[in-house]
């Protein structure tokens, strides 16, 4: 990636991470669905990993989870740690396997969810919470990725338009693509 | 890897220091600045989240008219009874000289929302009022329908006000027609359920009863909350061995506070000086210690044996 395309990813990538952090704690958080919020931080960290590649991935996942760390008040570092894993994770996902199902964005926001949800539960487990811990949390848990899988398409085509064109171009995706339009062979070994 | 170890830094860093050290010093700068930010994204976004709300509120509208009518009918009656009983309490309270804080000794602030935390684990909401208007640390939070909270932070233009829902909160409380106390705390995970706790096995609560701030109980053991707010009503009544404890579904619409009021307490006043002295207390102690049980956990103390 050269030095301008990558000032152009990180421009467009913070304006949309400020946007959709801004979204979440003004708008989302006032209207439950289910009596659950959906989380789309989380997702968005998911999706600029499964595009973006997990060293994006893992640095967008901090500076979004600091900032919201700082923004609400919450224990500084640990929405930062869960979101860092979150999106190296989702950045090996594509590094390694590079999935091109459709479904991919459904299943990958599923998983964020899920993770984030019990990554969350885990470390204030972890860190002492003193009031009584209800069944109904594993209710929310549920919900919580529901509701997430609802928006996980949308917010996926919200982010994959905000960075096209900033995006880094993966290697071994542009081989894949030049083998398929070629037929599975390049022009030089026909020859 | 390095932004792992850092995020685990800070974590450390953070759960460690005191309440005014430098990472609480730094986030509440950091909300000095974001907070006129947030104030004005909150206003423009404002009409979408009214959108959504409407739709929400149309579906519930229908039930929530017969059940608040319902509700009216029964509170004139309850009225009439109380008036008397009002008088009777009074003249009692001063017999018996007892170091209440009065709502007399506060100076209401009006405080709009500016941003609520939908995490589970954190009902917190921003308010746009803080210490330039006299809001500090520990004060309390109602609006219209009854308590909901208490200052966990203030930075010079906003506070952090921790709901009765989070799982740091605690508060001294008693039902309506006992004198018996308990302290009520939040079920993680179920923002609709408060439960109180440590009530006495001889206490006969019954659904429908007002659980109220029961104040401070004895002077050794004082309470943030001035007695008389309205939390909750008593829902179900769990059975236990050695204590007694009730649910309590929360008065307050907490997933949609618009506006509220901040308790402060006015300079020299019993209130202001509980205030101070909870703040100058180490962690652990600190009646408002950010996820610490507060003050209240004293209450409990003594609530419980």
């Amino acid at each position: 990636m050269s030095g301008a395309s990558t000032s152009q990813l990180a421009m467009r990538l913070g304006a949309f991470a400020l946007i959709v952090v801004f979204f979440q704690i003004g708008v989302v958080s006032e209207v439950p669905v289910f009596g659950v919020n959906a989380e789309l931080c989380a997702l968005l960290v998911a999706f600029v990993g499964l595009m973006c590649g997990s060293m994006v991935g893992a640095a967008c996942g901090f500076a979004v989870g600091l900032f919201i760390d700082l923004a609400l008040l919450q224990t500084l570092g640990l929405t930062s740690l869960i979101f860092t894993l979150l999106g190296y994770g989702c950045g090996r996902l594509r590094e390694l396997r590079d999935p091109q199902n459709a479904l991919t964005p459904l299943l990958v926001g599923v998983g964020a969810s899920a993770l984030y949800y019990v990554g969350y539960a885990l470390m204030e487990f972890m860190l002492g919470v003193d009031a009584p811990v209800s069944f109904q949390l594993l209710r929310v848990v549920v919900l919580g990725v529901l509701v997430n899988t609802i928006a996980a398409v949308p917010m996926y085509v919200l982010t994959r338009r905000a960075l096209e064109g900033a995006m880094p171009e993966d290697p071994r995706r542009r081989r894949r693509r030049r083998a398929y339009t070629t037929g599975g062979l390049s022009p030089l070994s026909k020859a | 890897m390095l932004l792992v170890v850092l995020s685990l830094l800070l974590l450390t860093a953070y759960f460690g220091e005191a309440p005014n050290g430098r990472l609480h010093g730094i986030q509440r700068d950091f909300l000095t600045v974001v907070s006129p930010v947030q104030d004005g994204a909150n206003k423009a976004l404002k009409p979408v989240r009214d959108l959504f709300s409407w739709f929400g509120n149309t579906l519930h509208a229908k039930s929530q008219l017969k059940q608040a009518l319902a509700q009216t009918e029964k509170l004139r009656r309850e009225l009439v009874a109380e008036q008397g009983e009002r008088r009777s309490y009074h003249e009692l309270l001063a017999l018996s000289h007892l170091d209440q804080l009065g709502v007399g000794d506060y100076r209401p602030v009006d405080a709009t929302v500016i941003d609520k935390n939908p995490n589970v684990w954190y009902s917190t909401v921003t308010i746009d009022k803080g210490e330039s208007a006299g809001v500090r640390r520990n004060d309390p939070v109602i609006n219209s329908e009854g308590l909901v909270g208490k200052v966990a932070q203030a930075a010079p233009d906003g506070a952090l006000v921790e709901l009765l829902t989070n799982s740091a909160m605690g508060v001294a409380a008693r039902i309506g027609t006992s004198r018996a106390t308990g302290l009520v705390q939040p079920k993680v995970g179920d923002p609709n359920d408060l439960l109180l706790q440590y009530l006495p096995t001889s206490v006969q609560p019954n659904p429908g009863e007002y659980v109220v701030t029961s104040g401070t109980v004895t002077p050794a053991y004082p309470s943030l909350f001035p007695p008389g707010l309205l939390i909750g009503q008593v829902t179900s009544v769990n059975e236990e061995s050695a204590y007694k404890s009730v649910n309590v579904h929360p008065v307050a619409n907490l997933h949609n506070l618009d506006i509220v009021q901040v308790l402060t307490a006015a300079e020299g006043t019993r209130a202001a000086n509980l205030s101070a002295l909870t703040v100058s207390l180490p962690a652990g102690q600190s009646t408002g210690t950010v996820g610490s049980g507060g003050g209240e956990q004293l209450a409990s103390t003594q609530v419980g044996g």
